[in-house]
């Protein structure tokens, strides 16, 4: 079974659906076009050249190449969760990478080399897609830690400092602010996975039933992704926070006031 | 008397804006010192700054005869209750906020039970019933006294503390004053309360980040 292609004029036909949401906004007095068509063309360029080189790498199939394209992956998605969690890249562009590496890598060679295992590891047909959907799992996962993480210390310094100057150490003293970021940022993905099927039918799997694949196929795919992203994402929460503590405090234990972007 | 806490020269910058500017004085064993002056004239930024939560820019501080630095301050905490104007509990309950430092390693060792609880509860005019009352719906004056409960609970040494009578009653302030007629306790206290400023055994006053009086009150 091969899928339809979507030739140019029906994609032109897609993209008219897009002016019932624009319609709907313009009726209730919301002036989103701007943005509406930016992000519409951001997101078909985008597309587009990724289709582009993701084409390139799968003729290609070279180790290295698709290693730097991992390196580009986790640069990208580093410095966008700084971004979103408001805090100063200087400070947590390190540990923040070396988390994110850490739980995306760990879990795709975990599910290229010991489950899914292609002739050869680096294969970019496996590699390079199932990096990108863990990696973009985790990033979502990595903003919400830190975000709530950073915002509930500078929220409660006084109960932060009142547990150190009860004789708490740091560890100690951050830690009920700890648990709640892990929690709030691993609930997405418990959520998911508990609906998953019910609720909706998950992207990944979609996609493969209109490649092609047996509905089975796709099933086992969407649990073997599911159960990746939910072990990077916790890996990568984890090892974030507690890496970034060194570079956010300073030698007496106190939450450096310039960390944190001003709002 | 050996020194226990001694500033000197020290100047405290919080971006850019000098906040104390080149003080010294010394606070010795079983003394009882309060710091007094007009609104943000630096009061507040001593005990702060002695407990490293500001970083001294000019001069040092010396704890015991050590300069205040990352490897001493663990002591210097360890050694000090600070119990600010508006103490945070970190409890649902009384009585949880009471035990809440012998959850932390180094007090784990040492949980009081019920009976030395409701002991130092005595002491500073709390009835025993207060501790199954929810921490949120205690007065301040109450939240005070247990803040202070708490260093005395941990055998604390050396109190730094930030206008505790202010929300007192006479009575409760009296059982505040007999708790540091204890010889063994030093004080550093910031206070307006004429009360408390005359039982002190030395006033140091400071405006705009400045000591420009230092008096001693002979209560022999």
């Amino acid at each position: 079974m091969t899928t339809l292609d979507i030739a140019l004029p029906k994609m032109a036909v897609l993209y008219g659906l897009c002016f019932v949401p624009w319609l709907l906004l313009w009726l209730i007095g919301l002036r989103l076009s701007r943005d509406i068509a930016v992000s519409i063309l951001r997101m078909s360029v985008q597309l587009a050249l990724v289709g582009f080189y993701l084409k390139t790498l799968f003729s290609l199939n070279d180790p290295w190449l698709n290693g730097l394209w991992i390196l580009v992956m986790l640069t990208v998605a580093d410095l966008s969760i700084l971004q979103r969690a408001g805090l100063k890249v200087r400070y947590f562009v390190l540990p923040t990478f070396a988390a994110i590496a850490l739980g995306t890598l760990f879990a795709t060679f975990y599910l290229v080399v010991l489950v899914i295992q292609p002739t050869h590891y680096y294969d970019a047909r496996y590699i390079v897609p199932l990096a990108g959907m863990i990696l973009g799992n985790c990033l979502q996962g990595n903003v919400i830690a830190l975000e709530r993480f950073y915002s509930a210390l500078h929220k409660n310094e006084n109960e932060y400092l009142t547990f150190l100057l009860l004789g708490a150490t740091r560890w100690e003293a951050v830690r009920p602010y700890y648990r709640t970021a892990i929690k709030a940022a691993l609930s997405p993905t418990i959520a998911s996975m508990s609906t998953m099927g019910l609720v909706s039918l998950p992207g990944m799997m979609t996609g493969q039933i209109l490649g092609g694949s047996e509905p089975w196929l796709a099933v086992k795919y969407q649990i073997a992704i599911m159960v990746c992203i939910f072990t990077s994402t916790t890996l990568a929460c984890v090892v974030n926070l507690k890496l970034s503590l060194r570079a956010a405090f300073n030698d007496y234990d106190v939450l450096k006031d310039e960390v944190i972007k001003t709002r | 008397m050996p020194a226990i806490i001694q500033f000197d020269q020290t100047t405290v910058s919080v971006r850019a804006k000098t906040i104390l500017s080149g003080i010294s004085f010394t606070v010795c064993a079983g003394e009882k010192a309060v710091l007094c002056g007009k609104s943000g004239s630096g009061k507040s930024t001593v005990l702060k700054t002695l407990l490293g939560l500001f970083a001294v820019t000019g001069g040092q501080i010396y704890f015991q005869g050590k300069p205040l630095d990352a490897t001493s301050l663990p002591a210097i905490r360890s050694h000090t209750a600070y119990i600010g104007q508006e103490p945070v509990l970190g409890a649902d309950t009384v009585r949880d906020a009471l035990l809440l430092p012998f959850q932390f390693k180094a007090h784990r060792d040492h949980k009081p039970t019920d009976a030395q609880l409701a002991a130092v509860l005595a002491k500073l005019q709390l009835p025993s019933a207060l501790l199954k009352q929810e921490s949120s719906r205690i007065s301040g004056g109450e939240k005070q006294r247990i803040a202070l409960a708490r260093g005395l609970l941990l055998g604390k040494k050396l109190y730094l503390l930030d206008e505790v009578t202010s929300a007192l009653d006479n009575e409760s302030k009296q059982a505040v004053f007999d708790v540091f007629a204890d010889p063994n306790l030093t004080v550093l206290s910031v206070a307006h309360d004429p009360d408390w400023i005359e039982r002190c055994d030395r006033v140091l006053e400071l405006e705009e980040g400045r000591l420009i009086r230092e008096e001693r009150h002979d209560h022999a």
